[in-house]
């Protein structure tokens, strides 16, 4: 066998992991072989070298490495908790930023504006409810208003002129209704509420010129007076010729006439 | 190793005692250098702490400490690059073999093994003192078996010929000391 051979097998040889044909063999050309011979004796010299002993300083020195370990490692346990949030924070947004964090994250915006999209439209839909309700309601007390006016009863009529007074703009029903008791309500009670409630109303253009045009057809002295007042209180100076007619016809209460006279002065 | 791994401490202790004299020898021998062996020992024991959680279960342990300790050198002569050549007083003291000549024989050989090539003295380390299996010393250094085993059979021929010459170098001066004794130096020549 050649050199090259044996090489191939010496350092399974060196180890005692060879065959005991492939022993011999080796052991047969190391008999031959002066190189062979003395590489096997190297290796066996190298047992020789001594075992070196580290110093005593080394044992104390990896003692208090231990010991600080251990004493760190309770201190340790504490800062990992304090640690913890930052940490989870921290990789939280690392996961984001990952392609499935992404996904995740487009998905729960696209989530949350399908609810948002959906919640508006609820809020929409409910105010269209309540509108609806609203106008309803307003709509039932108009009826009300209106049906009560025309009771026989004048209390209920009085009523229906106080029902109406609840509402802060006067459907146009309602107030042609109240124009017309103010003229042709039997009652003067009853007339008297109705001017009440109109001149609450005095914003509206055409309550000012019904309560003008009303005037001539007035008997009760009552409700003649309660009109003058509430033209005077308005400081409606068209209603001056209107007075004034009042004022000439005949059959006229001395005690109207009288404040006509004061309430066309008032007007000047 | 698994207690170590999870978390007792205190078993690193046995660890340390089975593991310390070889890892010593392995760096004292590699480097020529009782304090920085030292140093490179404790480290390895630190990293063992620090890095206990990637040891996986049912690998070889001695070859797992022996990466740990090859990457600790590694990493110490990065940041220290090599200051000091090696010198010959560096080496453990030889005590009293059982001859004179065992004695000579022995230093040689330390001077020898610090001569090669430190990949070469590396390997003959790991498989005649630190005991690794070839199979073993292959998965340290990433290569093959049959490449550790042309890697032994040169470093052990590299090491017979460095060994070799200073026994020769060794005989040539002791022959000439004495023939220094028999002849003495001869009056009239001077140093300049």
């Amino acid at each position: 066998m050649k050199c090259e051979q044996i090489a191939e097998l010496l350092p399974d040889y060196l180890q005692g992991s060879l065959n005991p044909d492939q022993f011999r063999e080796v052991e047969a050309h190391l008999g031959q072989c002066a190189d062979c011979f003395e590489e096997v004796a190297i290796w066996k010299k190298l047992s020789l070298l001594p075992v070196e002993q580290p110093s005593l300083a080394s044992l104390a020195r990896f003692e208090a490495m231990l010991q600080a370990f251990q004493a760190g490692r309770s201190t340790q346990r504490r800062n990992e908790s304090e640690l913890k949030p930052r940490a989870s924070a921290w990789t939280f947004f690392r996961w984001l930023r990952s392609p499935l964090g992404a996904m995740a994250w487009s998905t729960a915006l696209l989530i949350i504006g399908i609810y948002a999209g959906l919640h508006l439209a609820n809020f929409k839909s409910r105010s269209q409810d309540t509108a609806a309700m609203q106008s309803e309601l307003a709509n039932m007390k108009r009826l009300v208003v209106l049906s009560m006016l025309q009771q026989q009863s004048a209390s209920a009529r009085l009523e229906g002129v106080t029902w109406s007074t609840r509402e802060q703009q006067l459907d146009p029903q309602v107030l042609s209704a109240l124009l017309h008791t103010l003229r042709y309500d039997q009652s003067v009670d009853v007339r008297l509420a109705a001017l009440d409630a109109l001149s609450r109303h005095s914003a509206q253009p055409q309550v000012r010129g019904s309560v003008v045009s009303a005037l001539p057809e007035q008997q009760s002295p009552l409700v003649q007076v309660a009109l003058i007042d509430q033209l005077v209180e308005w400081h409606d100076r068209e209603a001056k010729p209107h007075l004034e007619r009042l004022r000439q016809s005949p059959n006229l209460n001395p005690a109207v006439r009288q404040r006509a006279d004061w309430a066309i002065s008032k007007l000047n | 190793m698994l207690q170590v791994r999870d978390g007792a401490g205190e078993m690193l202790a046995v660890l340390f005692d089975r593991y310390q004299t070889p890892l010593f020898n392995f760096y004292s021998k590699l480097t020529g250098d009782r304090a920085l062996s030292e140093d490179l020992v404790q480290e390895v024991f630190l990293r063992i702490l620090k890095y206990r959680q990637s040891y996986r279960p049912g690998t070889p342990f001695r070859a797992w400490v022996y990466q740990i300790a090859r990457n600790a050198r590694i990493d110490h002569f990065r940041k220290f690059p090599r200051e000091k050549a090696f010198e010959p007083e560096m080496l453990p003291p030889v005590f009293p073999a059982d001859s004179a000549q065992e004695h000579q024989e022995v230093e040689l050989l330390q001077l020898a093994l610090q001569q090669l090539p430190e990949e070469k003295r590396e390997i003959l380390l790991l498989c005649r003192f630190q005991e690794l299996k070839y199979e073993e010393i292959a998965a340290l250094l990433g290569c093959e078996l049959n490449t550790v085993r042309s890697r032994i059979h040169r470093a052990l021929q590299d090491l017979r010929k460095a060994f070799q010459r200073l026994t020769q170098d060794s005989l040539l001066r002791r022959a000439e000391a004495a023939a220094a004794k028999t002849l003495p130096p001869q009056g009239g020549r001077h140093e300049v």
